[in-house]
């Protein structure tokens, strides 16, 4: 595990690992359960990307920011919103259109190789070992977004599995060109952001390639903790820990009640 | 008779009334989002009815499927997705689908959007986008390969959706039928003009005029409308928008009830069986007063 400093919590930590890959003028999407996904888009609202804009994909709320995280379908953000749209009007460009969002962040129970999402079941669909949540919007948001990025508050063998039970979202399929041979359009995931590093993909196989990994974690607690090889890079890169200003605007603007490091602490060691 | 039709309104019925058509084996359609605007006077009216073989096709939602699966009233539910979010997985409905007790229909947004979208417009079926899940997969009668154009993006077909009965839960109505939402509709809309029949429970029945004065917020017109319920705290324990919020200390005790169906029947029993009025005392006024927006820390 890292080294907690207590300095910030691991919601902190990832939110503003997220909100650094954002850029100006982006358009995303963010569904329910989502606190952290929130915090980054009004993170880098506050930094580097004034004209993100994001939507609440279930309450159609467009841009609320008051400076509170509240989950994104509540009533409250259409206070603090630029526009409230209509579910049945947004799945046009939901569910249909191809790339009119630029990224969305999706979490897993599974994610694999390939950058693939399960949130359905673990173990076989007629008789699962684990009943999960379902797909909602993921299937859609995988397949249709420019780019998307898999944030996981746990990793271990459990998540991060050789194949998913359930393709739920398509990452990279198999591999090497087989999402865009399938007929997706180009994207898939960018990053996987997780309590130990961040995670990227092999341009030409496509396969799970260590980026960086945070401060206090061992390149073997990684490999223990991955059911799949990954990918080295040349050189491991040390993940920048969140900056002072980072977390002054964090704390300050973004979430000033503090829910991140209330719901998101640092997972216990092994 | 024109003069007499104005004075008594013919949408807002008692519950029993309501709930007269549900019957064995129909599909019912239930809107809300995850622990919001879930229809739960009518789900456990529904679950007192006895109603049984049941198939769902529920928005994204939480307590108002697992409530009905929990209780036995079903046969095959569509999952799109359900979820008690950070109180974890759906107990009694993860508990039937691992166990086989229950058919689970495996959908997605695109699919449910589509198939409603057909439905409401009388088309047999809905075009969606493959995007590669392994949806088809479990669920081939729910997704099935179109034709496409030489070079074109890979589509299936998602029969049309027509619920026999829909469930939904605005904040207010008036007499006539007209349901007034303070937060977002949702599918409900899509829902309503998809089914057969609309029930929607409110939180109050307010006069004509308080309608008119902000008529943005009717998401449901009254066409749409064949029942309207009075039900105070009928979302309860999900919120209801703008006016009080999730009762998280029961959707944990909830949660807690459902570890084994003979302690979920206790729960049934406890909170289901003695009706509404029931419901709320078991609740207790300190507690549904606790839960009026603005007042949550």
């Amino acid at each position: 595990m890292p080294v907690t400093t207590n300095s910030f919590a691991m919601g902190e930590m990832l939110a503003v690992l997220l909100s650094r890959d954002m850029a100006d003028g982006e358009k995303a999407i963010v569904g329910t359960n989502s606190d952290i996904q929130v915090a980054a888009c009004n993170l880098a609202r506050q930094r580097q990307a004034p004209h993100l804009w994001w939507v609440s994909g279930p309450g159609g709320m467009t841009n609320p920011t008051e400076g509170i995280v509240r989950p994104a379908a509540d009533a409250e953000n259409i206070a603090v919103a630029e526009a409230v749209m209509d579910l049945p009007q947004m799945i046009d460009f939901i569910d249909w259109q191809v790339h009119f969002f630029d990224f969305a962040i999706l979490g897993a129970l599974q994610t694999d190789r390939f950058g693939n999402i399960n949130t359905v079941c673990v173990g076989d669909h007629a008789k699962p070992r684990l009943r999960g949540p379902g797909t909602v919007g993921i299937s859609a948001l995988c397949g249709l977004s420019r780019r998307f990025y898999i944030m996981m508050t746990r990793h271990d063998r459990g998540a991060f599995v050789p194949k998913v039970d359930f393709v739920c979202g398509a990452g990279f399929l198999d591999g090497g060109t087989s999402r865009t041979d399938f007929g997706l359009s180009e994207g898939g995931p960018r990053l996987v952001v997780t309590p130990l590093g961040v995670f990227d993909f092999e341009p030409a196989s496509k396969a799970m390639r260590i980026k960086s990994l945070h401060d206090g974690v061992t390149l073997d607690e990684v490999r223990d903790n991955t059911g799949f090889d990954l990918v080295m890079p040349a050189k491991i890169e040390r993940t920048a820990n969140p900056d002072d200003e980072e977390l002054f605007l964090l704390r300050r603007t973004v979430d000033s009640t503090g829910v991140l490091a209330r719901k998101f602490p640092w997972p216990k060691a092994h | 008779m024109p003069a007499s039709s104005k004075s008594v309104s013919k949408k807002v019925v008692d519950l029993d009334t309501a709930l007269s058509v549900v019957k064995d084996g129909m599909t019912l359609g239930i809107g809300g989002w995850i622990f919001h605007g879930q229809p739960m006077a009518l789900v456990r009216g529904l679950i007192r009815k006895g109603v049984r073989d049941l198939t769902l096709v529920p928005s994204p939602g939480s307590v108002a499927p697992d409530m009905l699966i929990g209780a036995g009233c079903v046969k095959t539910t569509a999952c799109v997705f359900i979820s008690f979010e950070h109180l974890g997985l759906a107990p009694n409905f993860r508990r039937a689908a691992q166990s086989g007790a229950i058919k689970v229909l495996e959908m997605d947004g695109p699919g449910i959007a589509g198939g409603l979208r057909a439905g409401a417009c009388d088309l047999p079926y809905g075009l969606i986008p493959n995007l590669g899940t392994d949806l088809p997969k479990v669920n081939p009668e729910g997704y099935r390969k179109a034709r496409i154009q030489e070079g074109g993006r890979p589509l299936l077909e998602v029969p049309a959706i027509k619920p026999d009965v829909v469930f939904l839960h605005g904040q207010q109505a008036d007499e006539e039928g007209n349901v007034q939402y303070f937060g977002a509709g949702y599918f409900d809309l899509l829902m309503a003009q998809a089914a057969r029949h609309v029930i929607c429970s409110v939180d109050r029945i307010v006069p004509s005029s308080t309608v008119r004065h902000q008529a943005r917020l009717t998401k449901i017109p009254s066409a749409f409308v064949d029942a309207v319920v009075v039900a105070p705290f009928g979302g309860h324990p999900g919120a209801s928008s703008g006016l009080y919020e999730q009762d998280e200390a029961h959707l944990r005790a909830y949660v807690a009830a459902s570890r084994d169906q003979a302690a979920f029947d206790a729960y049934l029993t406890d909170h289901v069986r003695g009706g509404e009025d029931g419901y709320r005392d078991r609740i207790g006024a300190k507690a549904l007063a606790g839960l009026t927006a603005g007042s949550a820390s």
